[in-house]
């Protein structure tokens, strides 16, 4: 059939046979008329499938294969949906029965057994490919006709209800938003419960005969309909009427009394009115004895009523509407009712203005909805060429972003890349397996790819996306990268973990950049020491984590400094604090933090075991030496962390009042903080 | 050596092959194919290191690709031995002559092949 329409497009043919002896005979065979696809084994087809499902008229399949064989593969393909669309012919030696009824059981369309006989394998896949051409076409046309059908049903039942509506003085709108809240009631009801023998396929049907409801008013007289004001007690018994009329003129409509709409438009019609309690009319129905669907539409029509303007009231709000209901100032309705309508209440007043514009599209899309998930409606050429439009345009864009975009599909375990991404990665497109193999194994660490795998497992369709940075190897270089994906559910009830799709974004020169930026911000830039404020953040994690607080602060400047720089000039002074820094530098550890406060002044702050003195005294003794013309000298003063109650600033101020001390006291020396100091500190300044 | 007289050389039906894939060119390319094919060499080897399901399906394979080209002797022997793997799962004294009659006919089949593929 593409031939017809598209003179160079031959149909392509997969071959999956693990002997390539056997799949190039077949090839061979067929190569005149088709194109011919080949797989080693199953994985190797689903591969294909996944990215060429309709292109592929036919696929021949072999039983014993390495890897996945024939069964595996066609479990594969039911699963994924593909075994719709492109028929199976399998080709074995076996003949054994448990064999071939497995095989058709499965989906299988025929059987060609070996040994291969030429004319009898083109005949075979022609009349596989024209049967199954002839089968897509004819559901097209059947699922055209019912589509018609269905559409004139429900033009009918608008114009019928449109006339009551007409009559009544009413817009027309009533029928709409009758059929909109029935809907929007019945999906909360069936949400909460499974005790009403409804399901989801029931709602279109039970929507369209809700319209109906009050048809019944066509032989109530004008001026009893149309009254404004209160009704007499007589007017009202006329009124009351109309439900019991509206379901005998359905009673009445000759053979077609078992049809799903009459029965359900006679429920809806003659119960419409009861209520829960039994208050109701024209029965008195008491509870579950009122029909479940006539309970709905009678819900329905109360909210619209109340927030409609009719001829003797006003709209009330929304909000008034629904506290009116619940507090049973318009009768009793199921609790479990009511449930709904607190359930959906926050979304109601909007999804009714929005449904009921769109209401015929939209149950027309619901119909095609319905259809395909029975199979009735196969895809169509023209959504094909869509489809292969989207292709070329996600193709396009990929390429454009370069990013390495990919669809990982769950089973059978495989990798789709895009073209870019799988170039930029060196690999093939389609990557099987991808744990065991390099994506997984090299570019991932492979205990990162199970990470990102679990976390896609563990979504939920309602919260489907997953974003992480992880430092992957591409082409043997160690690159920061965030992956975003989003996990991809099939529509059933219960949905079904399929697969994912994302994106692979490089972000290690930012990240670089950033690091860089980090760095340049916590360093003093004449020293490579840390800054104050970098220092200050280290310092205050320590005190806040370590229990022990076995720690001293030394806080330093150079005496006389002033003196070489005025001597001898500023950039021998940079000299002196180079020097100075690098003495620091060697004389600490990694663990100890060193920084420059700025001027001549230098922070160290350090653990210690026993004994804070010999270790001051090394550094001291250390930091005292020769540059130069200038002898390097400093005044100290220390205080250890015990002392300080966790506090940076505290133990600083101490630090400081105890080099002041060893200023005061003579400079060239260091000085341990004494609680006395406190009070003399700040005046000696 | 004509292809029929490498089928009648291999003991093979060359009437039946030529029924089926009807081109004595397409028949001798498909003949030369079996030299490389590797599922003889991979049933061997299998069978070496006791790897059974590997085995059976190298037989079958074996077999397969036999069956299609109509070469009789090897194709029997073959599918004997295919059977035997397909049943019982564990090796058994019973395979050792299984197998050399398949490496017989093996041999056999591959020098006519080799024959024709000389001229």
């Amino acid at each position: 059939m593409n031939k017809k329409e598209n003179g160079q497009i031959r149909n392509k043919i997969l071959i999956v046979d693990d002997s390539e002896i056997n799949r190039s005979l077949l090839s061979d065979m067929l190569s005149g008329e088709y194109e011919i696809l080949e797989a080693e084994n199953g994985m190797e087809a689903s591969a294909i499938l996944q990215s060429h499902e309709h292109e592929i008229s036919v696929m021949l399949l072999d039983i014993v294969m390495p890897v996945m064989d024939g069964f595996e593969t066609l479990v594969a393909m039911n699963k994924n949906g593909w075994i719709k669309s492109i028929p199976v012919i399998m080709i074995s030696a076996e003949t054994v029965p448990a064999y071939v009824d497995r095989a058709y059981d499965l989906g299988v369309q025929d059987y060609i057994s070996r040994p291969f006989d030429e004319r009898t394998v083109r005949r075979r896949v022609i009349n596989t490919i024209m049967l199954f051409a002839k089968q897509k076409e004819l559901s097209h046309m059947v699922a055209d006709q019912m589509m018609e059908k269905e559409n004139g049903n429900q033009l009918m039942i608008e114009i019928l209800s449109n006339i009551v509506e007409f009559r009544n003085g009413e817009s027309g709108l009533h029928v709409l938003h009758i059929r909109t809240l029935t809907e929007l009631f019945l999906k909360a009801l069936l949400e909460k419960t499974d005790k009403y023998d409804i399901s989801r396929k029931d709602i279109p049907l039970i929507c369209n005969a809700s319209a109906l409801h009050d048809i019944g008013k066509i032989v109530i007289p004008e001026e009893v309909l149309n009254k404004p004001g209160r009704f007499t007690d007589e007017e009202f018994a006329i009124m009351r009427t109309h439900s019991m009329e509206g379901a005998r003129l359905l009673e009445d409509i000759p053979m077609r009394k078992n049809e799903p709409l009459i029965q359900l438009g006679y429920q809806i019609c003659r119960w419409h009115h009861e209520r829960y309690d039994g208050k109701g009319y024209p029965d008195g129905l008491k509870g579950e004895e009122i029909p479940i669907v006539a309970q709905v539409v009678a819900l329905a029509d109360v909210y619209d009523a109340l927030t409609s303007k009719r001829v003797y009231k006003d709209a009330y709000s929304h909000e008034k509407a629904v506290e009116m209901i619940l507090n049973g100032e318009c009768g009793i309705f199921n609790p479990i009712l009511m449930e709904c309508l607190k359930d959906i209440s926050d979304t109601l007043e909007k999804e009714l203005s929005v449904l009921s514009q769109g209401s015929s599209q939209t149950e027309i899309l619901g119909t095609v909805e319905m259809m395909m998930e029975k199979g009735e409606l196969e895809v169509s050429e023209r959504t094909l060429r869509l489809l292969e439009h989207e292709r070329t345009k996600y193709q396009f864009y990929a390429e454009l972003s370069h990013e390495i975009q990919f669809e990982y599909t769950a089973m059978p375990e495989m990798l789709i890349l895009s073209e870019w991404g799988a170039r930029y990665l060196d690999m093939p497109e389609t990557v099987l397996n991808p744990r065991e193999e390099a994506f997984g194994q090299k570019v991932f660490d492979g205990s990162d790819f199970e990470e990102l795998l679990r976390l896609l497992v563990n979504t939920t369709p309602e919260k489907p996306v997953v974003e992480k940075k992880y430092l992957l190897n591409i082409n043997g270089h160690e690159r920061w990268s965030r992956v975003i994906a989003r996990s991809m559910w099939d529509d059933g009830e219960t949905p079904e973990y399929m697969g994912a799709i994302g994106k692979i974004v490089d972000i290690h020169d930012n990240m670089e950049k950033m690091t860089n930026l980090e760095r340049m911000a916590a360093h003093d830039s004449l020293t490579g020491l840390l800054n104050h404020k970098a220092a200050k953040e280290k310092i205050s994690d320590i005190l806040n984590q370590d229990e022990q607080q076995k720690y001293i602060l030394l806080l330093f400047d150079l005496d006389k400094f002033k003196q070489a720089n005025d001597q001898y000039g500023h950039l021998f002074g940079d000299e002196v604090l180079k020097y100075v820094a690098e003495t620091i530098k060697k004389s600490t550890r990694a663990s100890d933090i060193a920084a420059r406060m700025g001027g001549d002044e230098f922070l160290l702050f350090m653990p210690y075991k026993e004994q804070a003195e010999p270790l001051v005294k090394r550094i001291f003794d250390l930091l005292c030496g020769q540059y130069k013309e200038f002898r390097v000298s400093v005044s100290m003063g220390i205080a250890c962390a015990e002392e300080c109650g966790g506090d940076y600033s505290v133990l600083f101020h101490m630090a400081d009042e105890a080099m002041y001390e060893a200023k005061r006291s003579g400079r060239g020396r260091y000085c341990f903080y004494k609680a006395e100091m406190a009070d003399t500190g700040g005046e000696a300044r | 050596m004509t292809v029929k007289e490498c089928y009648d050389a291999m003991g093979a039906d060359y009437e039946d092959v030529f029924a089926r894939l009807r081109k004595d060119e397409r028949i001798q390319k498909f003949l030369l194919k079996v030299m490389n094919d590797k599922s003889y060499d991979l049933l061997c080897s299998s069978l070496e290191s006791g790897d059974m399901a590997e085995a059976f399906r190298a037989a079958h394979t074996l077999k397969g690709v036999c069956q299609n080209l109509s070469l009789t002797p090897l194709y029997k022997s073959a599918a004997v031995l295919s059977d035997r793997l397909k049943e019982q799962t564990e090796y058994g004294s019973d395979i050792e002559p299984m197998l050399d009659r398949v490496r017989e006919d093996y041999e056999r089949t591959i020098s006519c092949i080799r024959e024709l593929d000389g001229q």
